[in-house]
This record gives structure tokens, C-alpha cells and sequence, in this order.
């Protein structure tokens, strides 16, 4: 069965992959060159292409890097389902949209908190080594909210499913405030405006959630297709197989 | 699929279906792709995925 849930969770992220790849190659590779260019151009020279490789190879691994970026994703996605699926509330495709969303807490919601999605030519203030042990810290804490999220909707849908959501959204409430306010800022961008910047960030998180909403849209409908197929057609003659054997 | 299963049973299951092998060779896949895609700094590797770090919001940068 777990073969099963890959492979659809697989084809699921290919879908996404397709998507996401279209969208590096019309909006997010001219964006971040545009962005970056910017950048440059005020600063002199910031961080960046130091021209190691050309612009188009950059813009064909992106697209590549963000196809395969998606079924890594989707295959994630169909394992943590897999094991995860009975504790999860809900019916079979309400947990697919939770897991979803605990899969971008993880992932990426949370870390972001605390170390926002950088646009091209940020200027960071801490190096990469310490920004990787706080990314994973941060993954693992978004993970540890998702759950507490889960438990706490749990324990609330027992006495009412409006109170079990109340319940549920605390933690990422609490977790959001928190990070939000205690941590410092890791990026400037001295050479951008500032809605530019935003601008990104929005785009980043926007599409980030898109993949994980397209996967485990996509797992839904092939479950519920291949479901269909098998109670269909095919059931009657696996039973008059069955039935007509020794 | 029963309502009454438990995350437990779905290990137990997963574990009489995949073989050890399997198992090991899925985790393996699955770290050199995020190792790839997340923590490569080597210089080649990551200029030619600059944008996609970016776009997608990856910290590791």
C-alpha cells in the first residue's frame, strides 16, 4: 500500500513540479534576475551570479531544480500520509490538505519567521553555517507546532468542531507571535524598495503553499479516480474471477 | 482501509511490505535530492540553481 501512496504522491509532485517549473521559467527567473540586476546596478556589486555560470544555464537548472523540488515534495508528502494518515482528523481528503499544510509549516512556513525568504542581492547579517542550524532548528520546531495544532483541534472537536479550530490554530497564533517579535533581522536590503521586496516574498510564499495545495489536490484526485476505477468495471470481473476459481 | 487504525499498524504494515533495502535506498534518494536542492554550497551547484533558491524561498543560500 505505501507503494501506492508514493507513487501517486510522486505523480501528484510532477503535476505541481510541471507548474512550478512553468512558473520559474515565465515569472520567477526573469523576476529575480530583474530584481537582482537592480540590486547591482545601485550597489556596485552585491551578492550574487559573480558570472560562475551563464544566465540561461541558471534559468534552465532553476526551472529544473524547481520540477524536481515539487516531486521531492510529493513524495514526502505520500510517506508522511502513509504513516500519518490515522492520526490525522478528518475525512480522506481533509487529511491530505492538512498534512499539506503542516508539510508547508514545516518546511517552509515557520523557518520563514524567523529567516524570511531573501530576494536576490539581500544582505545578510549572519553567516550560512549558523542560517543552516536555525533553518533546521526552525524546521523542526514548524513541525512540533504542527502537531501541537493537530492534538489541540483534537482534544477542542470534542465538545465542538468550532471550538476544536480555535483550539487548533493557537499554537501557529502563539508560534507566529512569538518569532515574529523575538527574533532579529537576518536580511537588509539596502538597495531595494521596499515593496519590491515584498513583492517577492509574497510571490515565494504564495507559490510555496501552491505546490503544497496542487499535491495534495492532485493525491485526492487520483486516489478518487483510481477508486472509482477499481469499484467500477473492473470489481465485477475480479469477483466473477474470484468467485469462478477453485 | 479501517477507521480504527492506528499510525503503529501502518509502520507494522510498511515494514512487512518494503524490504530493509528498500527502505534505505528511498531514504538515501530522498536525502542527496534535498542535499542537492537545500545545503550544496559548492559554487558551480549553487550559481546555477541562484534563481530557484531564491524564488523559492530556500534559507540555505
Amino acid at each position: 500500500m505505501i507503494a501506492e501512496y508514493l507513487r501517486r504522491g510522486v505523480a501528484a509532485g510532477a503535476v505541481a513540479g510541471v507548474a512550478y517549473g512553468l512558473y520559474m521559467t515565465l515569472v520567477g527567473n526573469p523576476l529575480s534576475s530583474s530584481v537582482e540586476h537592480a540590486a547591482r546596478d545601485h550597489a556596485g556589486n552585491a551578492h550574487g551570479s559573480g558570472g560562475l555560470v551563464s544566465e540561461m544555464t541558471t534559468a534552465a537548472v532553476s526551472a529544473g531544480s524547481g520540477l524536481l523540488w515539487a516531486v521531492l515534495l510529493g513524495g514526502v508528502f505520500a510517506v508522511a500520509l502513509y504513516l500519518l494518515e490515522p492520526a490525522i482528523p478528518g475525512s480522506a481528503a481533509v487529511r491530505s490538505y492538512v498534512l499539506a499544510g503542516a508539510g508547508f509549516l514545516t518546511v517552509s512556513g515557520v523557518p520563514w519567521l524567523a529567516l524570511p525568504p531573501a530576494a536576490p542581492g539581500a544582505v545578510h547579517q549572519y553567516p550560512i553555517g549558523l542560517r543552516m542550524r536555525a533553518y533546521v532548528g526552525l524546521a523542526v520546531l514548524g513541525a512540533i507546532t504542527a502537531t501541537a495544532a493537530v492534538l489541540a483541534y483534537k482534544r477542542g472537536a470534542r465538545r465542538h468542531v468550532g471550538l476544536g479550530i480555535v483550539a487548533g490554530a493557537a499554537p501557529i497564533l502563539v508560534i507566529a507571535a512569538v518569532l515574529t517579535l523575538a527574533t532579529p533581522t537576518v536580511t537588509t536590503y539596502p538597495n531595494h524598495p521596499m515593496d519590491l521586496v515584498a513583492a517577492y516574498q509574497g510571490l515565494t510564499v504564495l507559490t510555496q503553499a501552491g505546490i503544497w495545495l496542487l499535491i495534495a489536490g492532485t493525491f485526492n484526485a487520483l486516489r478518487r479516480r483510481e477508486s472509482e476505477y477499481r469499484n467500477g468495471p473492473t470489481r465485477t470481473t475480479d469477483d466473477a474471477l474470484v468467485g469462478g476459481g477453485p | 482501509m479501517s477507521t480504527n487504525e492506528t499510525v503503529g499498524d501502518r509502520l507494522d504494515v510498511a515494514r512487512t511490505e518494503l524490504t530493509a533495502t528498500q527502505i534505505a535506498a528511498g531514504l538515501a534518494f530522498g536525502t542527496a535530492i534535498v542535499f542537492a536542492l537545500m545545503f550544496v554550497q559548492e559554487p558551480l551547484v549553487h550559481e546555477s540553481m541562484h534563481n530557484f533558491r531564491h524564488a523559492a524561498g530556500i534559507t540555505c543560500h
